[in-house]
């Protein structure tokens, strides 16, 4: 979450990061929630004025901010949660997968728990 | 310039229950950093000679590093520092889990708390916001209670910081827990806040934000760091079996300390306590990292089946498994599961109270105490039931309980019968549970640590010459890798002086020293890259290493001026300067007093002080340390007979 709300907003932020944790620390149950890229995304589908589309290089959904009017039908559509969202811009926050090189990823060799793996579009 | 590090200040105190805001000054940052460094100085202001641990007078702070709440490797360690219940003198503890981040993202790079609260309070903290709650139906309540109540009514995402029903009992060991799991276990901290009525503080971070000087070069920065920490050799089993994970091996080595350290190696099958083992027996449930760790070396682990079934919590760590396992003579892991599962939820340091009743153990062998004096109970090697029984009795002081509670020190002192010999302490502090007869630059550091005997302040672990990188520190540091063998006097003051400024500055800066004094990988130039990235310091590799010989320097002033003469306190437990360990390869001949004086003078002499070991009026001008000679002119008279420090006077 720290590399990501550095790697897209420049500061550390938790709110701020495309990705979320729901921590259930007693048990030590870590659940993240981030986009997972689907192959027929949800929020494209849902969202009224075309501002989402699929980045054709990365498979990532890019947001078109001039386009978004903060209607928010992205992030309810998400079956993941794996759109949050900026209240105080008015935007919602999607991975976009640093276009090709996820700051996430490299904070996590260890544990290996997210890995960036080549994008197979429909065609091929 | 927007920097990770403002000094934005908390200061508490509880007895008007008043709250205010104050900044450090831009200089004091420079000098003494965060975490540990600037906590020190506070707390050299804060509390005098005359100042009772457990009185209104003590101070409690809270500190956490530079770094904690940026995305710099393993940086979310936080500093915990008062004067210790367990030696009346200087404590800093040292802890993990998510609290660093929580405090550094709601805007406050540390808290100071004063007086003593007239009832049960916690203190919740929201970014620009603070105040005390009454706490009185959380007194009483274990770790684990207590954290899911206020999470319950300040929201999951909140990090809870609390105390159990040890530290509300004053245990001289009671530690300070976060994130459930994670202890600030030494020196009896937990007893100091709960000294001063204080339950818990809960830290809501959700909505701060914490920006840095150059992200761009930070991120550059970070990247060279993490690739440096993969890379090295202790990462993938450090990860994947966790410090735990070598119990086995050190027992085949003969260096783990056993029966009270009367041995060094257990016999039988033991290789079940071992860490390594625990995935393949199913004990092991889930790895855990603190706050900002890229290793990840906590481990979560349960019992599913037997009569333990159910018991589950946070770890065990090494010390733990050594000083409920072999130290209590115990090689089924469940009751050492048991005990630290305990320890943790009544919140008390695993090391003493595993020291304490390896003690009582090794007393009623010798038959210096009965089973009537020890509540009935069959505190024999090996009785894995009856320790689980005598934790309980410590965390709430009950019977026998309530004197081992006070330490192994004072229980000793009040028994008698030649049990000093076997309390395995120093200055009050029982002593961390690593085989120094064999290693001398550990048992050098630790007479010389200000908190007392353990390894949380100079851990020299490259004197093993265990990894290529230890190896090659060493070389660095005395010319030759020939030195990198743990039983030999050559060199060790020079391994435990870089040993010690570099933890130093890693507890400033919130890093683990896992990444600096285990993993050898991340080494001065880089540190300070990642903190002038960060908060815009400028400081060359070699000012830092001053800084850390700053903090520690004051340090060791903060005792001197206790009245604690150095060549009379920078000492060992009696059982190791006296008795040898055979077990031990090459004989395991004791820490003899002359030995440790041998090394302590070349160890004096590097760091510019005297043969007595007070440090010269000109290494204290040096280091910016100048302010603390009017109040210790006592202590130079009292222990110094020097030419060269009359001018003190």
């Amino acid at each position: 979450m720290l590399a990501c709300s550095l790697a897209k907003e420049g500061a550390f932020s938790l709110p701020l990061s495309r990705i979320r944790i729901i921590r259930h620390e007693e048990i030590a149950e870590f659940t993240p929630k981030v986009c997972v890229q689907c192959s027929d995304a949800s929020c494209i589908t849902a969202c009224p004025v075309g501002a989402l589309s699929r980045n054709a290089d990365t498979g990532a959904i890019n947001l078109d901010r001039d386009a978004c009017m903060g209607c928010r039908q992205c992030v309810t559509a998400c079956p993941y949660g794996g759109v949050q969202f900026d209240p105080i811009r008015n935007i919602p926050l999607i991975c976009d997968l640093c276009g090709g090189a996820p700051a996430c990823v490299e904070a996590c060799q260890l544990p290996q728990a997210i890995r960036y793996v080549q994008y197979a579009s429909k065609e091929a | 310039m927007q920097t990770s590090y403002p000094g934005r200040w908390l200061i508490v105190d509880l007895s008007s229950e008043t709250i205010h805001r104050e900044y450090i000054p831009p200089k004091t940052l420079e000098q003494f950093l965060g975490g540990r460094g600037i906590g020190a100085k506070l707390l050299w202001n804060l509390v005098s000679a005359d100042t009772d641990p457990l009185g209104e007078d003590n101070a409690f702070i809270i500190a956490p590093g530079v770094l904690s709440g940026t995305s710099a490797p393993c940086s979310g360690r936080t500093t915990l520092l008062a004067k210790s219940p367990a030696t009346g003198h200087y404590l800093k503890s040292n802890i993990g889990g998510q609290l660093g981040i929580a405090l550094k993202l709601a805007g406050v790079d540390g808290i100071v708390f004063t007086g003593k609260a007239k009832r049960p309070v916690y203190l919740a903290i929201t970014p620009d916001q603070w105040q005390l709650n009454p706490a009185d139906d959380l007194w009483g309540q274990g770790v684990r209670t207590t954290t899911n109540l206020l999470k319950k009514r300040h929201g999951a995402d909140a990090e809870v910081v609390c105390i159990g029903p040890a530290g509300e009992r004053l245990v001289q060991f009671a530690a300070v827990m976060t994130s459930y799991y994670n202890a600030a276990a030494r020196g009896g901290i937990g007893a100091v806040m709960g000294s001063k009525n204080l339950k818990a503080l809960v830290i809501d971070p959700r909505f701060g934000k914490l920006e840095i000087a150059d992200p761009d070069g930070f991120t550059r920065a970070v990247k060279k760091a993490r690739d440096l920490l993969y890379s090295d050799s202790i990462a993938q089993d450090l990860h994947k079996f966790g410090t735990a994970r070598d119990v086995d091996l050190l027992n085949e080595l003969r260096i783990l300390p056993s029966y009270n350290f009367q041995k060094s190696h257990i016999t039988g099958e033991m290789r079940r306590i071992s860490g390594r083992a625990w995935p393949e027996l199913g004990y092991l449930k889930s790895i855990v990292g603190c706050g900002g760790c890229i290793y990840s070396c906590h481990r979560f682990t349960r019992i599913d089946a037997g009569k333990y079934a159910g018991t589950y919590s946070g770890g065990p760590e090494y010390e733990t498994v050594a000083s409920f396992g072999s130290g209590c003579g115990i090689l089924d892991p469940e009751p050492v599961f048991v005990a630290n599962a305990l320890c943790n939820d009544l919140g008390l340091d695993t090391i003493s109270t595993g020291g304490v009743i390896q003690w009582a153990m090794e007393s009623i062998q010798r038959g210096a105490l009965t089973r009537e004096d020890v509540d009935g109970l069959d505190l024999s090697f090996g009785n894995g039931d009856a320790v689980i029984e005598m934790v309980k009795k410590i965390g709430y002081r009950e019977g026998f309980g309530d004197l081992l509670a006070d330490g192994v020190a004072r229980a000793a002192e009040q028994i008698g019968r030649d049990s000093e010999k076997w309390a395995v302490h120093a200055r009050g502090l029982e002593q961390s549970r690593v085989e120094i007869r064999g290693a001398y630059a550990y048992a050098l550091a630790f007479a010389v640590n200000p908190r007392g005997p353990d390894h949380l302040h100079s851990e020299c672990l490259a004197e093993f010459g265990g990894t290529k990188e230890g190896i090659a520190l060493i070389k660095r540091l005395t010319g030759d890798e020939k030195y990198a063998i743990p039983n030999t006097e050559d060199k060790r003051a020079e391994i435990v002086r870089w040993h010690e400024d570099i933890y130093a500055v890693s507890d400033a800066l919130g890093l683990c020293a896992f990444t600096t004094t285990a993993a050898y990988s991340l080494q001065e130039e880089l540190i300070a890259e990642l903190l002038k990235t960060a908060t815009g310091i400028t400081l060359t590799g070699s000012s830092l290493m001053q800084t850390g010989k700053r903090i520690l320097t004051l340090e060791r002033c903060f005792n001197l001026r206790d009245g604690l003469c150095p060549e009379k306190e920078d000492k060992l437990p009696w059982r190791i300067m006296h008795e040898s360990q055979p077990d031990l390869p090459g004989g395991g001949e004791p820490i003899t007093p002359e030995r440790l004086k041998r090394m302590l003078s070349e160890y004096y002499r590097l760091h510019g002080w005297d043969n007595q070991g007070m440090p010269k009026k000109a290494t204290l001008d040096a280091l910016d340390l100048a302010f603390t000679l009017p109040q210790l002119s006592a202590a130079y008279s009292k222990c110094s007979n020097s030419k060269e420090n009359t001018d003190y006077n």
